[in-house]
């Protein structure tokens, strides 16, 4: 006797169930945050700011940019990357896979609850961040937008490194020099002026570069449309990724 | 016969960049409402064909139907019928066990009114409603299995396929899942496919046995005709004190002789007259079994594949 008259949940109702099941990973992750994910960003700030506060607010605003990205990429990069690691190598993927969801809303779920977790550092990081390096911040509304555009990439990346590692060593090592990468490579942490052209031009592929200059902009309030089109290619990026993702990641084994 | 469940055509899996078969050839039909327990050794394939039954493993050939169609276009179907167990024990995210119970039987298309209504009878049909609170990674290696349990059933779902559901489990709770499962056969005519290593248990409920070596189902049948099949002695052991062993027929030689413990393979008809011969105050114990499903595991699995005879042990 089948369930023939059983019907998977809905797509928003397997979401949402989806995502308290992987909000539960705050209860792990919460100390790793805290470390990593704040007082990381807000120590580095801290230095930086001791020799660079002569050096005009272009500078402090750069180096606020950049510890807002190195909170994200910690706190939301790095998580998922051994997240989704963990979901194919301890078989947490089969549970998920025997079950009647679609892979696209287990990813939508998990993203959605790790930038969730990864929000309260971010936001500390952003506001005492700015604090520390003196540098004026009103909170407006639109880092309601700005935010999350900022971290999806990240969080994207971070989806597509575990789902693509063969283990933890690897994946973690892939993901720290990633990282490291798209800070280096443009106007993230330090201004453009100081960065060689070559890298600069490499720069534009990365998506820091665009969530830093949009960061900024927020800071300032210059909505321009160069702030715009940093929102625009952010999305375009992010979407592009989490596509990636979803056709990469293979829940069923081959 | 009953409706089919699973037919099994000519399935094989060989796995990227390996050059043996992990499964070949197997052909295997399981009806409606049977309990069907897998044996065989380590490595014979028997997990590999029961991820393909659950859909986590795509065949390398032949193919799967679940109720008449192809799993492989079927996914939905299959994940609203069937209840998976995986061999490892692993954690789910940091759920409690409570929280584990609820989205698994809320997912699998319960209302979320019943699928409170679900947690409550698996907690307390798997005697666990003390650990309903508990972070699953923090439960010891029994629990977490009966936890694994609990998931597999949560929804009632139709069918289970269980791999190795007894493993880490006391005699105790190996009782109550053995029990359980018969219950839920009997009751609700689930479908219940496992494998074990638990022969010896597992004896008490399965229906139908197929036993496993080097990618092959070597047999498959009701254990009572396979055990006919390989052999119809029956079983006498002997237990006393070991200086002092009984005077049994000089045509009885032991199979085993240990320190205190014989054992002697019997006919039927010759029972009556060997039993009439023991002097029962030289016996501290006796035993009379037929082959078990243990035997007729050893018999495929070790002793056919060593060429050797069965009954030397």
């Amino acid at each position: 006797m089948l369930n023939n008259k059983r019907r998977p949940q809905p797509f928003l109702s397997q979401v949402w169930d989806l995502f308290w099941i992987e909000m539960t990973n705050w209860r792990w992750t919460w100390q790793y945050l805290i470390v990593v994910g704040t007082i990381t960003p807000l120590l580095s700030m801290l230095a930086f700011s001791i020799f660079a506060r002569d050096s005009g607010p272009e500078a402090l605003q750069f180096i606020w940019s950049g510890n807002v990205l190195i909170s994200l990429m910690f706190g939301l990069q790095s998580r998922l990357t051994s997240h989704f690691v963990y979901l194919r190598l301890e078989g947490m993927l089969n549970y998920f896979a025997t079950l009647p969801i679609k892979k696209s809303a287990l990813i939508l779920a998990i993203i959605l609850a790790f930038f969730l977790i990864a929000l309260p550092s971010t936001l500390a990081t952003i506001f005492v961040g700015a604090w520390i390096l003196g540098l004026t911040i009103t909170p407006s509304p639109i880092l309601i937008l700005v935010i999350p555009l900022c971290a999806l990439p990240m969080a994207g990346i971070g989806a597509l490194i575990g789902s693509r590692a063969r283990n933890y060593n690897d994946a973690g090592a892939t993901d720290l020099i990633v990282m490291f990468v798209m800070l280096a490579i443009g106007p993230v942490l330090v201004p453009p002026d100081v960065i060689p052209n070559f890298m600069l031009t490499l720069g534009r592929f990365s998506p820091a570069t665009y969530a830093a200059s949009a960061l900024r902009a927020a800071l300032n309030g210059t909505l321009t449309p160069t702030f715009w089109l940093d929102l625009g290619i952010l999305a375009l990026i992010s979407a592009i990724i989490i596509a990636v993702v979803g056709r990469t990641l293979d829940w069923r084994e081959a | 016969m009953p409706n089919p469940i699973f037919e099994l055509t000519n399935l094989g899996k060989q796995y990227p960049k390996a050059n043996d078969w992990a499964l070949k050839n197997v052909d295997l039909t399981i009806p409606q409402g049977e309990i069907f327990g897998l044996l065989g050794e380590n490595g014979a394939g028997k997990s590999t064909l029961v991820k393909q039954l659950v859909g986590l493993l795509k065949p390398t050939e032949g193919t799967v139907l679940f109720c008449g169609q192809n799993i492989v276009n079927n996914q939905s179907q299959v994940a609203l019928n069937i209840g998976y167990m995986p061999q490892k024990a692993t954690s789910l995210n940091v759920m409690t066990v409570k929280e584990s119970l609820y989205y698994t039987a809320h997912l699998r298309g319960l209302s979320r009114h019943d699928a409170n209504l679900e947690v409550d009878r698996l907690l307390k049909l798997w005697q666990i409603e003390e650990l309903k609170e508990k972070n699953n990674r923090k439960l010891s290696g029994g629990q977490q299995r009966l936890l694994r349990l609990a998931v597999a059933m949560a929804g009632r779902l139709p069918v289970l396929v269980l791999d190795e559901p007894t493993n880490d489990l006391d005699p105790m709770r190996r009782k109550l899942a053995w029990d359980n499962l018969r219950k839920l056969n009997k009751e609700e005519g689930t479908t219940i496919i496992f494998i074990t290593h638990d022969a010896l248990e597992a004896e008490k409920i399965i229906q139908r046995v197929g036993i496993m070596r080097d990618g092959r189902l070597t047999a498959v049948g009701n254990p009572k005709e396979l055990k006919k099949q390989v052999d119809q002695s029956l079983r006498l052991d002997l237990f006393f004190e070991p200086s002092k062993p009984p005077t049994v027929p000089g045509s009885l030689a032991p199979v085993i002789d240990q320190d205190g413990h014989r054992r002697y393979m019997v006919a039927w008809d010759a029972i009556p007259e060997i039993m009439a011969q023991l002097n029962l105050d030289e016996i501290d114990d006796l035993r009379l079994n037929s082959a078990s499903l243990e035997d007729l595991y050893l018999h495929y699995t070790v002793e056919e594949s060593a060429g050797g005879d069965h009954h030397a042990e």
